[in-house]
């Protein structure tokens, strides 16, 4: 496996990017404004990209290239574009009755990042990848998800949830390439399949809720219909 | 191979950031016009200024004592030794540099804003008071930090001293990309802009009420004037030469001290420094002023990117 003979360098480069895209998910946690959620993702989206095509490069998995142009395709282009035109139909600009501020979400992302690292630490122990980049890769994996359920946890409009469960696929996404980065090709497209599924659901769905309700946040959501 | 002898070296070292310090300005303020589609002063317009100035009349307050005289005098002084430590031109000790560590820079650097601020306070200016009382309220948030990120250098090169940071990094790019080295560029770099006046919270014209720095040297005029904002500018070019030198472009300096080799680090001084001017160009001109206790915002971001990297570094 890869992560068992890594040089320094390219040891250096994954932690690297894997940071980066654990410290861009902190955006999306420290703003209330949904544009600056979906830069974020899209930034995310180009910094796996980057490791994809970095592992591919150090695994010799000339597969993950085209994984790459996939990423940055649909991850890195098309779905910012959707959601952007999901937000530019709404009149919302921000998160209104989010329910912790800014500062607190953060501090609970951390203590979850935190709580992430120790049980990487112990699968890492057991697994006998102490002091390996696969731990790290756990680690901000479960981080990941994490704050992405956090995100849907705490924030009440549409686009957020969905951009949560955006966040928590990337975390897999990304925990993937490093642990098992020779995943087949067809595996990706099923997966980048889903994701324009679920975009295009949840923009069906801001629209019904629009129409029928008068407003995206589930803060107004309180009377069941039958 | 015939080489420069190394104390001419460390004189050259000195006189390069002396007289090009004015061009750094030069270059940022007109960058700053053309990119606001402006015309621009000249690249030589701070020598011109300092010209006028040396010929200009002293005025000294009534109120003024010993403290508004040496305030010039330290800082000058002060921006003239910090070259001798760092590395400018060459990458191997000059002699004299081993005065004094990163730290020992640090606290010359320091010591300069400190004479300054104190020189604020004793005309009793309410202006000169303003400046300094905003000023230190900066430097109470700054220092902490820029001691942070001294000490995780120290721990990523277990040693002190610039010149070994700089060899460390070339000689081993896994350090160099290393996740705790990038956080230290990040959160010096915001340093950077606090110090050479740079934040969101700074503002770009001169005489206004939100000035920080210009505030306390607002009753200083004639020859004294032009020594503050030469050192000033020198400052500047300090940061900027250590920023680069020694933690983001490492490369580019001479190594066995030949004519041509130094004449080529310091072309590439020049260019290094002109990216770094246009990275400030650039935010100065994309974000939009915030009020003045915004100012907690950038520098806790940085204070937590160095705790961050030493972290990383001893995880």
């Amino acid at each position: 496996m890869l992560i068992f003979h890594l040089d320094p360098l390219a040891s250096a480069w994954f932690s690297l990017l894997v940071i980066v895209a654990l410290t861009l998910s902190f955006v999306m946690l420290g703003s209330h404004w949904l544009k600056n959620h979906i830069w974020a993702f899209a930034a995310e989206s180009w910094v796996i990209a980057a490791l994809s095509v970095t592992v591919g490069a150090y695994g010799h998995y000339p597969e993950l290239y085209a994984i790459a142009v996939l990423t940055v395709l649909f991850r890195g282009l098309l779905l910012p574009y959707l959601l952007l035109r999901i937000i530019g139909g709404l009149d919302v600009q921000r998160e209104i009755h989010a329910r912790l501020s800014p500062a607190r979400s953060l501090v609970l992302g951390v203590l979850l990042v935190v709580f992430a690292y120790e049980v990487s630490a112990h699968l890492g122990l057991r697994l006998g990848l102490a002091d390996n980049i696969a731990v790290l890769a756990l680690t901000a994996m479960l981080g990941l998800k994490l704050i992405g359920f956090l995100m849907m946890v705490l924030r009440t409009e549409a686009v957020s949830h969905i951009l949560g469960l955006l966040l928590i696929e990337n975390g897999i996404f990304l925990g993937s390439q490093i642990l098992v980065p020779g995943m087949p090709l067809l595996l990706e497209l099923v997966i980048l399949f889903d994701l324009l599924v679920i975009v295009s659901t949840f923009g069906l769905l801001t629209r019904y809720l629009k129409t029928h309700v008068g407003s995206t946040s589930s803060h107004d959501l309180q009377r069941l219909v039958g | 191979m015939t080489t420069i002898p190394p104390p001419v070296l460390q004189i050259g070292q000195v006189l390069t950031v002396l007289l090009l310090a004015p061009l750094l300005h030069g270059f940022v303020v007109t960058a700053e016009e053309r990119v606001q589609r402006g015309t621009g002063p000249s690249l030589f317009q701070p020598y011109r200024d300092l010209w006028k100035l040396f010929h200009k009349e002293l005025v000294i307050p009534d109120s003024a004592t010993w403290l508004f005289w040496a305030a010039p005098f330290v800082s000058f002084t002060a921006m003239l030794i910090v070259p001798l430590l760092i590395p400018v031109l060459t990458n191997y000790p000059l002699p004299l540099s081993d005065m004094g560590d990163i730290l020992g820079g640090g606290l010359i650097l320091t010591l300069a804003g400190f004479s300054i601020l104190l020189a604020g306070l004793d005309t009793g200016h309410p202006y000169g008071g303003l400046g300094s009382s905003r000023e230190s309220m900066l430097a109470i948030l700054a220092e902490p930090t820029l001691i942070l990120v001294f000490i995780g250098i120290t721990l990523l090169a277990k040693a002190m001293l610039p010149f070994v940071v700089n060899h460390l990094l070339v000689a081993q790019p896994a350090v160099y990309w290393a996740p705790s080295h990038l956080f230290l560029v990040a959160a010096f770099f915001i340093l950077l802009t606090v110090e050479t006046e740079r934040l969101p919270i700074h503002s770009s014209i001169q005489w206004e009420i939100y000035m920080i720095g210009e505030a306390r040297i607002l009753e200083y005029s004639g020859p004294l004037l032009a020594l503050l904002k030469w050192a000033s500018w020198m400052k500047q070019a300090i940061l900027y030469t250590i920023f680069l030198n020694v933690l983001t472009i490492p490369w580019g300096l001479s190594v066995h001290g030949t004519p041509l080799g130094v004449a080529g680090s310091l072309l590439a001084l020049l260019a290094k420094w002109a990216l770094v001017a246009l990275l400030m160009v650039g935010i100065d001109t994309v974000q939009s002023r915030l009020r003045f206790y915004r100012y907690q915002e950038p520098l806790a971001l940085s204070f937590l990117l160095a705790l961050l990297a030493i972290v990383a570094d001893q995880l």
